[in-house]
């Protein structure tokens, strides 16, 4: 408690700000892709369970997918990365 | 202090610059060429295992990414241009995971100065990706005049049968949206990169961000996890879908879906 009233100067606010910005959005957006991430898979492996034979077709769909869900957490980070390391 | 060195890890991961990213450039097309040079020797109806790779690559771009993406008539032009960007971007990465002595910082060992080893990918900087995206871009746009005339190409981008005030709204949202096919196709291959090398650093420099020492075993092998699934899987997933979807991208504009 001590530390955190003896930092509370103008520039350590702002930096507190950045951290938690950084934090919160990077968070938020992992929140987003992981119930995505989780969808793909999910429906993946209800596909293949039901027919087998389309693995093969279907194993290039889901990677796409997948880094397309996975960018969107990359798109936060680096939101908050242009606010923490340039504001 | 903690938040100061976090800054230095994330500005230190984009110091090395345009020199680092031309040098493993030419690097990684020297790499290609010599590769497919020694892939051509030796060739036989009982395949071995370089071949047996060599196959296995060609298969691999040739059925998932152009067949599936590419129209037929315009395979024998984009084939090749979609399977150089699978393999060059491919070879990129794998480089930037090789620790490799980059910069002029060294360190003692017993009064001996090493170079310090370092990870760096060129694809994580941003002039690269956005380079190879521009490349995609323009080619999808030309070729699409080229098969379909300036009118029809153009009028493809607007769904038929829209309503005349709907359309001041849809314009300009289909003419952004290239745009952002732009920014998210060079964006992702380098967030991705770049976030892949940071969480390595950060992983590694938390170490000396908390100054103790049992945080080493936890960190080292955390940072080695996170290693390993960048090399067995980003590395190959992002290859592959910067290369697909340039496919999607040309092919969708040599023959639009009306």
């Amino acid at each position: 408690m001590d530390i955190l009233l003896a930092e509370t100067t103008d520039a350590g606010l702002a930096d507190l700000g950045k951290a938690i910005a950084f934090g919160v959005g990077v968070g938020l957006g992992a929140v987003g892709a992981g119930i995505g991430i989780g969808t793909i898979f999910g429906s993946m492996i209800q596909a293949v369970a039901r027919q087998p034979e389309l693995r093969g077709e279907l194993t290039g769909i889901q990677w796409l997918g997948f880094a397309l869900t996975e960018a969107v957490v990359f798109y936060a980070l680096l939101g908050g990365l242009l606010a923490f390391v340039l504001v | 202090m903690a938040l100061a060195a976090d800054r230095d890890v994330a500005l230190h991961a984009s110091t090395l610059g345009a020199s680092g990213g031309t040098f493993a450039s030419v690097g990684a097309a020297v790499t290609i060429l010599l590769g497919i040079w020694l892939m051509r020797f030796g060739l036989s109806l009982r395949p071995d295992r370089r071949q047996t790779t060599g196959e296995a690559i060609y298969e691999l771009v040739q059925g998932q990414i152009a067949e599936s993406s590419i129209p037929s008539k315009a395979l024998h032009v984009w084939f090749p241009y979609v399977a150089s960007l699978f393999l060059f971007i491919w070879v990129l990465n794998i480089i930037g995971f090789i620790p490799l002595p980059l910069s002029d910082e060294k360190f003692d060992v017993f009064g001996v100065s090493l170079p310090t080893w370092g990870i760096y990918a060129a694809t994580a900087n941003l002039s690269v990706t956005l380079a190879l995206a521009l490349i995609t871009f323009f080619s999808t746009h030309v070729e699409g005049i080229r098969y379909n005339g300036a009118g029809r190409y153009f009028k493809s981008w607007i769904p038929e049968g829209a309503p005349g005030p709907l359309l001041a709204l849809i314009v300009p949202l289909e003419v952004i949206s290239q745009f952002m096919r732009l920014i998210s196709l060079s964006v992702r291959l380098f967030a991705n990169m770049l976030a892949g090398h940071m969480l390595i650093l950060v992983m590694l420099g938390l170490i000396f961000i908390f100054s103790a020492w049992w945080l080493i075993p936890f960190s080292v092998l955390i940072g080695f996890g996170i290693y390993v699934f960048e090399v067995l899987i980003v590395v190959t997933i992002q290859a592959f879908v910067f290369a697909l979807l340039s496919g999607i991208y040309i092919g969708s504009a040599i023959e639009p879906e009306h």
